[in-house]
């Protein structure tokens, strides 16, 4: 079963390293962070923590661009294209086949993050900002939200088209990131509809804002071992339950 | 197996689909039944749009029947393990064309459960039977139709199954491209495979097959041996003559049920092989010349033809 799935993800990690938009998205996301050590360097205070606050938020927005609109291609492009009758037609589950898709596009993902925690590096070495255990575990946490993001593009992608399918997953991001706010703005409410509506919305949508430690990390704050391992928890059950439900959307598909 | 003959069983089989967001259903398949016999290549035969491709999808998994039963190998077609048995070549079949051709075989072969020890000779085996030997190494954004046709069937062999599903072999492919793939599939027989071929090309099928389905509507009109097909009709014979007087070929009409095709001074005579020798006596009475006599052997296109026309005659008097 490993070898079937690694040989789907392997193959799709080639296909989605030879996609455009991925090098267009990556170029501008170096392109930002040398905008902020710019303007950090003209700055007259906290020139680290602009530059670092830059760096993330560049990081984090081109990553996840990079996600939807790279992942929501990649099965509707097998099932437009037919590929997808060839291999299903190999002893090969449709779970498997799923699972090898998402595997190789966060692979290319997480290998993106990783040239742009490289450039993140340089910046700060250059500025002299200080670099540590929280900034690790604030790129560490993006991985885990893009590895959720992916699913979401995989699940979209396994029923309709690309277009949607990146609508669908860009309004689930924002959804996520806005969902604490949403909670916490519900609760205050006087009806009670309006508070249990926000607290189960923000029960069932991914509360993306768990995974995010750049505000800790450029300010320099303290962290516990449990604001990293309890969201990233949360993060691969999330991912779980989604992936098992593309698979079940995917497993009753006529590829007609 | 419990018919161990059988090497495919389909009992009942029934597709309907909705078209577009109607409520309304479309019965692709209407309850098809027929069986495919070890170490046979079995011809699916039908006009375009008569559920072919949609009973091969069923077979192969891709989509699911509204009921009936489908197996391969005794296995539910909806298992997955027993695909390590089963090769299956789509119709104008896509890859990924930035791979070479070896590297898709090489994919293919990971995926059907090729051990890493065999796979690299089996590619060069598979590459080397559908002569494609020289363009291994090319990617396949470069090949050409017939080329991305020949790599379809080494990824179907690639894992050496015990049966062969084609949908449309040979199409795209030329003269000497579908001998080569004819030649293939007869060689597929010998090894000891059984071979199921979806294909509107009838002289193939009367080359290759050792029985066939015909399929019209989404039903099955005929399923047996080919032989058996091709001599169901009464044996005819044609019969040209010269001089053969308009008032005699009327006679011979009438009396014999004649068919009649002029060819200037020729005449061509279609008729019951067994009243060849009266009709003879009769045209030479009346001074005709013999020019030839030939038995008439009636092709499969004619009678898929015929087939095809009595399903679409049942259909508009309902």
């Amino acid at each position: 079963m490993i070898g079937r799935i690694w040989a789907i993800a392997v193959n799709t990690a080639r296909e989605a390293i030879r996609n455009k938009l991925l090098y267009t998205f990556l170029f501008f996301a170096l392109a930002m962070m040398l905008f902020g050590v710019v303007l950090a360097t003209i700055s007259y205070v906290e020139r680290e923590r602009m530059m670092q606050d830059f760096a993330f938020a560049s990081i984090r927005l081109f990553s996840v661009a990079i996600a939807i609109f790279v992942g929501v291609g990649l099965i509707h492009k097998d099932i437009d294209r037919r590929t997808v009758y060839t291999i299903l037609s190999k002893p090969l589950s449709r779970a498997e086949f799923l699972i090898g898709k998402f595997t190789g596009l966060i692979l290319i993902i997480w290998l993106q993050v990783a040239i742009m925690a490289l450039f993140f590096a340089g910046g700060s070495l250059l500025m002299g900002a200080p670099l540590g255990f929280t900034h690790l575990a604030a790129l560490a946490l993006t991985a885990v939200e893009l590895a959720l993001v992916v699913a979401l593009a995989t699940l979209f992608s396994s029923f309709t088209t690309p277009l949607l399918a990146s609508f669908f997953s860009c309004g689930i991001w924002l959804a996520g990131h806005l969902s604490r706010d949403l909670r916490d703005y519900g609760a205050n409410s006087s009806s009670a509809l309006v508070r249990d509506g926000t607290a189960w919305m923000h029960r069932i949508l991914p509360d993306l804002e768990s995974f995010n430690l750049s505000i800790q990390a450029s300010h320099q704050l303290p962290i516990a071992a449990s604001d990293v391992w309890l969201p990233a928890l949360y993060g691969a059950g999330y991912v779980a339950v989604i992936l098992a439900f593309a698979t079940l959307i995917f497993d009753q598909r006529d590829f007609r | 197996m419990s018919a161990s003959a059988d090497i495919v069983r389909v009992d009942d089989l029934v597709k309907d689909v909705r078209p577009g967001f109607g409520l309304r259903k479309k019965r692709i398949l209407d309850g098809i039944s027929f069986r495919v016999r070890e170490r046979e290549i079995f011809g699916f035969i039908g006009p375009n749009g008569a559920g072919k491709t949609t009973t091969l999808k069923v077979l192969m998994g891709l989509i699911r029947a509204t009921s009936g039963k489908a197996s391969i190998l005794g296995h539910d077609v909806s298992e997955v393990a027993f695909r390590r048995q089963i090769g299956f070549l789509p119709e104008q079949p896509y890859f990924y064309e930035y791979l070479t051709g070896r590297e898709i075989l090489r994919f293919y072969a990971k995926l059907s459960g090729v051990s890493p020890r065999s796979r690299e000779g089996r590619v060069t085996e598979l590459l080397e039977l559908v002569g494609l030997s020289a363009a291994g190494n090319l990617r396949l954004r470069g090949y050409s139709k017939g080329m991305l046709q020949r790599i379809g069937i080494a990824q179907a062999l690639v894992h050496d199954p015990q049966v062969v599903f084609l949908d449309e072999p040979m199409s795209g492919l030329d003269p000497v491209g579908r001998k080569e793939v004819r030649d293939i599939i007869l060689r597929l027989r010998s090894e000891g495979k059984t071979v199921f071929m979806n294909t509107h090309i009838l002289s193939d099928v009367e080359m290759v097959c050792d029985r066939v389905a015909i399929i019209v509507n989404g039903k099955i009109r005929y399923e047996g041996a080919i032989d058996e097909f091709l001599d169901a009709g009464e044996p005819e014979a044609d019969l040209v003559f010269a001089n053969l007087s308009a008032e005699a070929a009327a006679r011979l009409e009438e009396r014999f049920g004649a068919r009649l095709r002029g060819h200037g001074e020729r005449i061509e005579l279609r008729i019951a092989e067994k009243d060849s020798s009266e009709v003879l006596r009769v045209a030479l009475e009346a001074s005709a010349e013999v020019i030839s006599v030939t038995p008439h052997r009636v092709s499969l296109e004619s009678i898929f033809l015929s087939t095809v026309n009595e399903a679409d005659a049942e259909e508009d008097s309902r």
